[in-house]
């Protein structure tokens, strides 16, 4: 069971091809989808749970043809977080707001109620269940979006630029969420421009130029690419340790042990 | 999406100056008014089509194109009048023509946007002595029809994504749905204005009573031209209402 992307090619109605040819796999993994902007990274992101239909090519979800399902249906196997959590916020309060999703797929009030509390409970969130969402802070409301996409429990998730503006703090726990969530079996697309997220919590990495998939692989193996070919910074952390021929770490701890032997 | 109706041309309506073209609007509306005769009305409305295709090289299918969805109204109003007078044949044709009448009012408007650039016309409300703010509140509303178009697809995206759908349920619950979405555009236009404002008045909006302004529109002889045979017509017309009596009925 995975996403499959057979030849996928996109064209928005009188302008040029976004995504050109794109074959892609995923599956319980963390997948970093990287490139530049206007490089076709959220094109490709709302084909996988049918926003976007193919113009050209199949995108398949578990055995589901993208062509032949409703988002509503996909939604149930793909969630898509938005990278303005406040674009989706609507209800007087955060347990009514959480709730909307899974009442949507037409559950249970008892099931309802069980999902709402469990995904707020894995965005560190509990106890919030009676404030506005608008009275939260920004790092907050980046993990009450990532909760109500949750409480659907979609088996993948795509996160559109999830620390993007976000303090140290919010970033981090986000970032934790984000392995977490991973480690509970859940499959996560991480569209990013960030690419500290990618060294810290990225498995593989795909990356997107005009259209085209340009490469596809390994964490390290990205990095040792010439980055600035694609408008993309190589992280400071990658740079020393190139420099001084320790090879490949992820973090600052590794990279010291490493140095010290 | 249609918000600017304007298009590119090279005629004579399109060089006017656009001072000109709303007096000329303006004029053609109050000869509208004058006359109530299905005599007057039903000609007019072909005459203005032939006015706008010669002049301003709007095509007949383009101008019927933005008059499209006023058709409704033609033929309620040709409805109506054919029940509520008698004979009613005559009704019918009091009907087509105020239907007709409302119809070159529409034309009259689309063919103003259709030969005139935005800026061009609220230039030419600012110097027909239209307070400032008043230009800049309009140029300000059609800059982002656009925007909270784009913000409102956004938002439904995210809603769909959570398993919204607009098509299913009956009408209230529809309407019940659409605050999904409303709320939150709600909130992002009013946090958009909010913004605008600031950076307005970082910008010394307001400092200065008086403004210059970077594109200027100018009369030219062409345009006195213009406004002199507008003025004329419009004279002949007094005359033929008022002095001849021709072409208003008596209703009842």
């Amino acid at each position: 069971m995975m996403i499959q992307v057979k030849n996928l090619w996109h064209i928005y109605e009188g302008r040029k091809e976004a995504l050109r040819g794109i074959n892609f796999r995923m599956e319980n993994e963390i997948v970093a989808l990287v490139g530049p902007n206007g490089s076709g990274k959220t094109t490709l992101a709302k084909h996988l749970n049918g926003l976007l239909k193919p113009t050209k090519g199949d995108v398949i979800i578990d055995g589901m043809n993208t062509k032949e399902h409703s988002v509503a249906e996909l939604s149930k196997l793909v969630g898509y977080v938005f990278q303005n959590p406040e674009h989706m916020f609507f209800e007087e309060n955060i347990f009514k707001e959480v709730s909307f999703g899974p009442r949507n797929l037409g559950l249970k009030e008892e099931e309802i109620r069980e999902r709402v509390f469990w995904a707020l409970k894995e965005v560190n969130l509990n106890g919030y269940e009676n404030r506005t969402p608008y009275s939260l802070s920004g790092g907050e409301k980046q993990r009450l979006a990532i909760a109500c996409v949750l409480a659907m429990k979609p088996k993948y998730l795509i996160l559109d630029e999830p620390t993007t503006g976000l303090d140290e703090r919010s970033s981090k726990s986000v970032r934790e969420i984000i392995k977490n969530l991973h480690k509970e079996g859940h499959g996560i697309l991480l569209i990013t421009h960030e690419m500290d997220l990618v060294l810290e919590v990225a498995q593989r990495v795909v990356l997107l130029y005009e259209g085209r998939k340009v490469f596809d692989g390994p964490v390290d193996e990205f990095f040792s690419l010439e980055l600035r070919n694609y408008d993309l910074n190589k992280p400071e952390l990658l740079r020393i340790s190139h420099e001084l021929n320790v090879g490949f770490v992820r973090t600052v701890e590794e990279f010291i042990w490493r140095l010290t032997g | 999406m249609i918000y600017n109706f304007y298009v590119e041309r090279d005629s004579i309506l399109h060089t006017l100056d656009p001072r000109v073209k709303l007096i000329g609007s303006a004029s053609i509306i109050v000869l509208l008014l004058l006359f109530n005769s299905p005599v007057v009305l039903i000609p007019f409305f072909f005459l203005i089509m032939l006015f706008v295709y010669i002049l301003g090289k709007i095509t007949f299918y383009e101008q019927y194109r933005v008059l499209k969805p006023l058709f409704p109204i033609l033929v309620i109003t040709i409805v109506v009048w054919a029940f509520v007078y008698d004979p009613w044949y005559k009704g019918t044709l009091i009907g087509v023509a105020y239907g007709l009448r409302l119809l070159t009012f529409g034309l009259i408007a689309f063919s103003l946007l259709m030969t005139t650039t935005q800026r061009e016309l609220i230039l030419g409300f600012i110097k027909l002595k239209m307070p400032y703010e008043y230009g800049l509140t309009m140029t300000i509303a059609l800059r982002y029809i656009p925007t909270l178009y784009m913000l409102a697809l956004n938002i439904m995206d995210a809603q769909k994504a959570r398993g919204w759908e607009m098509e299913k349920g009956n009408i209230l619950v529809r309407i019940r749905k659409m605050s999904a979405v409303l709320i939150p555009l709600l909130i992002a236009s009013i946090k958009t204005a909010h913004e605008l404002s600031i950076a307005l008045e970082s910008r010394a909006f307001g400092a200065r009573k008086d403004r210059t302004f970077l594109y200027t529109i100018e009369m030219k002889r062409r345009d006195y031209v213009a406004l002199l045979l507008t003025g004329i017509i419009l004279i002949i017309a007094l005359y033929v209402r008022y002095s001849l009596g021709f072409g208003h009925i008596k209703l009842y």
